[in-house]
């Protein structure tokens, strides 16, 4: 019932277009995020599903519901603003209750129903504090309950987090997950934060200038990015991506990456499904999962920069087309100048097409 | 942005001898101001109150410093409250009031209101609606003054909807005369309420708007429940600003009627300016106008402490 398909759905504003031709099918009671970076069409994606803008082409439904021409408050969607639009000159109780009121729903089952939500998520005590001053934990379990009262079978969220900072926003998430589970409705977050949709998210639908890159599980899209846009924004720090052509060795096939030299060999599908291809390709390999190898068996490059974030340690090899960054431990031993010497990890290579940016899928 | 402020506030709160100092400083600073604006606002004040218990003119050949030779024991103010032709010009002001500012309040919000959303043309019409607020208000008079008479446009336009010859002498009618003097204060001032109420309209958070309609409010529901909240401040403000600015209505409807017919359009402004001109008695003048002052001072206490108590943390 509460499944969103969207069917080719189109936007353009004048000569520009917001979202070009989307499908995407959101299931019952999933999570669902849509990330990617500003201006790539997901909150325009997302104000279709709300009906605060009409689409230009495709279809909206709502399990079987054609949504065209239906307004957004008969939609019966639950929607938390990115600064949560509290009605501040409401106490909380005001703001609970203002969905079932506008509605006309009786002063006892107004009652009855903002008492139990205010006790779902704990804002019993806060009722009646004026909705000014609070906090933004609050302020985000007021704005759900406000939406949840309704008992939308959608909910939708925009950038909840984005005001939020950084040190909040671990409990936040937490919270908001929690909060999807008690309340099991189809969630749909937009984000441009991975982390967020990479914790919270059931599955993720990357966009990019209005198109949709990849839809998948949060591991399916860092494991196995469709493309380079996926490759390079999935993750922290992305993908390492270097241009190089197959070429056949002693060793097997490999890819030749020009002055670095030539890779270690390609796993056997990978190299099945490469055998032939002569053009460009970009071999690619995840920062985490590069290792510091004995020469002669990795890429050898010069460290450009060492970034220590702590727990790990972000090592900048190379410059220009070919800088990699790889991750370690903490107490790697590598300073500015060294020549380090790594090699990925072979099931984590991942191989794309260097004109088209699609990945090259082992057999 | 609330822990910052907060978190500063917690600051000077553990350091009070840092906020006295910056209050110190801001009083040295803005001194020579203030005794400035005590002059401008103190000085005639204590001057009026002065010659108000006196019988002091221009002829009475003394300068008004010696005026307390011409004491009268509080006469001006037991005059006052016996002078029926006050009390009628003060009632008179009190209708005027009470017709013109509601009547541009509403105005003023329906065309605010009109004007938040967008349609063709509304650039031009929003530079002609703000226009009679540029207008001298002597050349207003003169303009309804003209437009009012017996053979003037507004009887020419009734004529020709209604088919007949119209000829109501409007300037000359007692009640019609009152009618045309608040046609004209509410044709002059409406833009004012219109751009204040403007201003507070398209403040208000349209996320919270949309919010609303989410929610399932309708337009009216929305318009109440959030929109007119929101503006409350503004609202006072634009009244305060109009009932004081009308309480003083003078130079249009001088033109216009002069007062009359007799004192059918007699406002105190009216009244005060007839008195301090044609019967010189600036004493009794004075006493009209310190008690006017009290009154509006009043109103203007009023509000403003309706305003601190409404006054919140904007979203």
């Amino acid at each position: 019932m509460s499944a969103i398909h969207l069917q080719s759905l189109v936007k353009k504003f004048g000569d520009f277009t917001a979202l070009k031709t989307m499908d995407l099918a959101i299931s019952d009671g999933e999570f669902m995020a849509l990330l990617g970076p500003s201006g790539c069409g997901k909150s325009t994606t997302m104000n279709m599903i709300a009906g605060m803008e009409e689409p230009t082409g495709g279809k909206i439904l709502f399990g079987e519901r054609d949504m065209a021409g239906v307004p957004m408050g008969r939609r019966g969607v639950g929607f938390v603003f990115q600064n949560y639009a509290i009605f501040t000159h409401m106490t909380v109780r005001q703001n609970l209750a203002y969905g079932p009121k506008m509605r006309g729903a009786a002063k006892a089952e107004i009652d009855r129903r903002v008492g139990a939500i205010a006790e779902m998520l704990q804002l019993t005590p806060l009722l009646d504090r004026k909705a000014d001053r609070l906090s933004v934990n609050i302020l985000q379990r007021v704005a759900i309950g406000r939406s949840a009262i309704m008992e939308p079978a959608i909910f939708l969220l925009d950038e909840p987090l984005s005001n939020v900072d950084a040190a909040f926003r671990a409990v936040m998430r937490t919270e908001l997950k929690q909060l999807q589970r008690q309340f099991r409705q189809t969630m749909v977050y937009v984000t441009h934060d991975q982390l967020e949709a990479m914790t919270m998210a059931d599955r993720i639908a990357v966009m990019d200038h209005g198109v949709l890159q990849q839809v998948g599980t949060p591991l399916e899209v860092y494991n196995d990015p469709a493309n380079v846009f996926v490759a390079r924004f999935i993750g922290a720090p992305g993908m390492n991506l270097l241009k190089g052509r197959p070429a056949e060795s002693d060793r097997g096939l490999v890819v030749d990456l020009g002055p670095l030299g030539i890779t270690p060999r390609l796993p056997d599908a990978l190299a099945a499904a490469l055998r032939g291809a002569r053009g460009e390709v970009l071999y690619g390999f995840r920062p985490e999962q590069a290792t510091l190898v004995q020469d002669g068996r990795g890429l050898a490059m010069p460290v450009s920069f060492v970034e220590r974030i702590g727990a790990r340690t972000i090592v900048h090899l190379g410059e220009g087309e070919s800088a990699v960054k790889t991750v370690f431990d903490n107490d790697v031993g590598l300073a500015i100048g060294d020549i380090a010497v790594v090699a990925p990890a072979a099931s984590s290579v991942r191989i794309f097409d260097a004109a088209t940016g699609l990945a090259i899928k082992a057999g | 942005m609330a822990t910052i402020s907060e978190d500063a506030m917690k600051t000077a709160q553990a350091r009070p001898d840092l906020r006295d100092e910056g209050a110190r400083l801001g009083f040295r600073l803005t001194l020579p101001a203030q005794i400035l604006v005590l002059f401008i606002s103190a000085f005639p004040l204590l001057m009026q109150l002065y010659i108000s218990v006196t019988d002091w003119s221009p002829l009475s050949g003394l300068g008004w410093w010696n005026a307390w030779s011409l004491w009268n024991n509080f006469a001006n103010y037991t005059d006052l409250a016996a002078d029926a032709r006050f009390w009628s010009a003060l009632k008179r002001t009190a209708i005027v009031m009470i017709v013109c500012v509601p009547a541009e309040f509403l105005l003023g919000l329906a065309l605010a209101t009109l004007f938040a959303d967008d349609f063709p043309g509304k650039r031009i019409f929003y530079s002609i609606l703000l226009m009679p607020m540029m207008v001298v208000p002597a050349v207003a008079g003169y303009m309804f003054f003209m437009l009012f008479q017996s053979g003037g446009p507004v009887n020419d336009i009734l004529s020709s909807l209604t088919g007949s010859p119209v000829t109501i002498a409007w300037l000359s009618d007692p009640t019609l005369a009152l009618f045309a003097v608040m046609v004209a204060d509410i044709w002059q001032w409406t833009p004012l309420m219109f751009l204040i109420l403007l201003a507070g309209l398209v403040g208000v958070p349209e996320d919270q708007i949309k919010a609303a309609t989410l929610l399932g409010a309708n337009p009216w529901q929305r318009f109440v429940t959030i929109v007119l909240p929101k503006m409350k401040m503004i609202i006072i403000i634009a009244l305060a600003i109009r009932v004081i600015e009308n309480f003083k209505i003078f130079d249009t409807l001088y033109i216009m009627t002069g007062g009359g017919p007799g004192v059918a359009t007699e406002t105190i402004s009216v009244y005060i300016y007839k008195l301090t001109t044609q019967d010189l008695i600036w004493g009794y003048v004075a006493a009209i106008a310190l008690a006017i002052l009290i009154v509006l001072s009043i109103v203007a206490v009023l509000a403003m402490r309706r305003m601190a108590r409404s006054r919140e943390v904007p979203a």
